[in-house]
């Protein structure tokens, strides 16, 4: 259960300070209304700050072995998930209401919460002082100024692309500012495809609601509905019994299979090396093959439940885990191939740098995080799924660039492939334990679910009566990374940004909702 | 390099792709007026080796202005409605609209009614309707196909 604390409008800003001076970690702030009164939340999880990877230490991508406690470990255990030590929530809200909707601006001290604000300021007209100049994110306003970063000077001047691009790609629009083909900044306009998810969300049940977060965004489906039920799990005070937690473990693990393989093909495709995004796509489509014949979906459409289990084709598992065994051996092959052709390499190196310390403040997630160096991964606090011993990985020289996002892929397939193996086992021959919640704790108003999906965390917040939504948020890891985007673009030519676009592989339609 | 170019010539094979008898020459245009990018994803994968729609004679280009198909997915939000027009206006005639998807033919359609149009036909004469969620890229070939071969005298060969 999630520590709620109440703080009146004047101590909003010492408040989030203080709990950032412990050593806690911004997940995300959202607006809500509360009785009459705009209300503000903040999210924080207790973590130390990422850890740098330590000079000298080595991490093999194909050499890196599986670091997760044994399935089969766990699953003998008595099913009593809650223990009162580990799994007490690591999450902390922090609320704040204000009948004139007006509270002091964080985001000089957490500048990853810029996105969060603005989306505040212009869904729910919350004002926040000290956050100057406030430009308009969600809203389209038609002056140039109230949502663009001013660029002049000698010979400056400004590139447009989208809403709708050149690709099969989704909608958004784009402003460089640019000296030649040098880029000097990025303004991004997003929230073209905004369809009012969470605002049609509210007043729904609970297992409705589900429908709705889900067709977010098809690429983090099971990520952020998973990160939706446990934070309902979390408000009813129900806890996943082990055969449950491997079933999602599952289902997050084969999502984040095809992305990665997409990922890492569409990177390819980036730089006109038709080999390798055509290989990395056809394997990507044997994993969706897979996904398909084992949920019935090639998404994985409608496999997450508030509460309980949905079924899995327990007879289709074993032809699906010889599958990915030969798929394992392709796409590590044609890794080797990507990473050992000079010329591939060389166009990636250097490109698109997003630095440590930028990655740190921007407060970027995932597979972005991890190439910048940082030691960050949900799953080494998920202690709803079964990630109990989770290392994150990170690729061998995480400079930032986008050679380095795409390592921090590959790295994590080895992992992945040997989660998914032993995963299969318990599938194709299931144990005679119940897959569903035991009740643990008392109910709490405010759920908070993070689940680390293939382009980073999903945090969800859901406020409840226990049967129908008073407001739910989702911040997904496209949302969390899109600032750091803008930022790396900045240096690199007008060129290079479709391929540093791919390497962060961001989706639009969960950042607009 | 040789790797990958052998694991392709054994997918080909694998998969059977057979040459097409009768090539049909069409561009298609895509616009995503609102998706859950479900639909996208199953667009781009008509492009992989196990589909390869380019093989008969059916192309993505990259602007409008080439296209004789618009493919469009998802509900039409109230910010998307004005690029769309544009970008149908921008085409040649004849051209054709094929809405892909369960929100873009108007099944299923989520989200709240002062963010959206409503589904493609409120906006753009609809001329193929390729339902699910999203459609496989097996649906969406064979549905264009069928959908060509039937208006083939309108369309440029």
């Amino acid at each position: 259960m999630s520590v709620i604390t109440e703080v009146a409008p004047q101590h909003w800003q010492s408040a989030c300070s203080a709990l950032l001076d412990q050593k806690m970690r911004f997940l995300g702030l959202y607006a809500s209304h509360a009785e009459g009164a705009l209300a503000l939340r903040a999210m924080f999880h207790e973590q130390a700050e990422p850890v740098a990877l330590v000079p000298g230490e080595r991490r093999d991508g194909d050499g890196e072995r599986c670091r997760v406690r044994p399935f089969a470990e766990v699953l003998c255990e008595p099913d009593s998930g809650y223990r009162p030590g580990c799994s007490s929530s690591p999450f902390r809200v922090l609320t704040c209401s204000s009948a004139e909707g007006s509270f002091g601006s964080i985001v000089h001290r957490v500048p990853a919460a810029v996105w969060d604000e603005r989306e505040a300021h212009d869904l729910y007209g919350v004002e926040l002082k000290g956050h100057e100049p406030m430009r308009a994110l969600v809203a389209h306003p038609a002056a140039l100024n109230d949502w663009t970063v001013p660029v002049t000077g000698q010979g400056t001047n400004q590139v447009v692309v989208g809403p709708i691009h050149a690709g099969v790609i989704e909608s958004g629009h784009f402003r460089f500012h640019a000296v030649g083909e040098r880029i000097l900044n990025l303004d991004l306009r997003l929230f073209y495809k905004h369809r009012g998810l969470e605002r049609a969300a509210q007043g729904a049940s609970l297992e409705r609601a589900i429908k709705i977060i889900q067709r977010a965004c098809a690429t983090d489906a099971v990520s952020n509905s998973l990160a939706y039920a446990q934070a309902c799990e979390e408000l009813l005070g129900l806890w996943p019994t082990k055969a449950l937690a491997l079933q999602r473990t599952l289902l997050v693990e084969l999502e984040r299979l095809y992305s990665h393989l997409n990922d890492i093909g569409a990177i390819c495709a980036g730089i006109g090396f038709a080999p390798g995004a055509m290989a990395f796509s056809s394997m990507k489509e044997r994993a969706l093959r897979v996904n398909h014949a084992l949920s019935g979906h090639r998404y994985l459409f409608d496999t997450i439940a508030v509460g309980h289990a949905t079924r899995l084709a327990s007879e289709k598992a074993e032809a699906a885990a010889e599958e990915l065994e030969a798929l394992r051996s392709d796409a590590m092959r044609a890794w080797r191939e990507v990473l050992f052709n000079a010329s591939v390499q060389n166009r990636l190196k250097g490109t698109g740098t997003l630095p440590r310390k930028i990655a740190q403040r921007l407060g970027a997630v995932g597979p972005a995080a991890r190439g910048s160096g940082l030691k960050l991964d949900a799953r080494t606090f998920s202690a709803r799924l079964c990630y109990e011993g989770f290392v994150p990985l990170l690729p061998e020289d995480p400079t930032g660039d986008v050679a380095s996002r795409m390592a921090a892929r590959a790295a994590e397939l080895p992992a992945t492939f040997d989660m998914l193996k032993e995963l299969l086992e318990h599938v194709a021959h299931p144990p005679a334990l119940l897959a569903g919640t035991e009740e643990t704790a008392p109910c709490s108003p405010i759920g908070v679910g993070v689940v680390e999906g293939p382009r980073g965390q999903s945090v969800c917040a859901v406020e409840s009566d226990g049967e129908t939504i008073e407001r739910v948020h989702l911040r997904s890891g496209s949302y969390a990374n899109w600032p750091s985007l803008a930022y790396c673009t900045a240096g690199n030519l007008l060129g290079d940004f479709p391929l540093i676009n791919k390497s962060f592989e961001l989706c639009y339609a969960c950042v607009d909702r | 390099m040789y790797v990958l170019l052998r694991q392709l010539s054994r997918i080909r094979r694998d998969a059977d792709i057979s040459v097409p008898k009768r090539r049909i020459s069409a561009a298609m245009r895509h616009v995503d007026s609102g998706s859950c990018n479900g639909c996208e994803q199953e667009l781009e994968a008509l492009s992989n080796p196990f589909y390869d729609l380019q093989r008969y004679g059916i192309t993505m280009v990259a602007s409008p202005r080439h296209a004789d198909i618009l493919v469009v997915t998802g509900t039409v939000t109230t910010r998307m409605e004005g690029p769309l027009r544009l970008a149908y206006g921008a085409m040649p005639e004849p051209r054709i609209v094929a809405a892909i998807g369960n929100c873009a033919i108007g099944a299923g359609v989520i989200g709240e009614a002062e963010c959206l149009v409503g589904d493609v036909s409120m906006v753009l004469p609809v001329d193929i309707r390729i339902p699910g969620c999203p459609p496989t890229p097996d649906a969406i070939a064979s549905a264009l196909l069928r959908a060509l071969g039937e208006s083939s005298t309108s369309l440029p060969r």
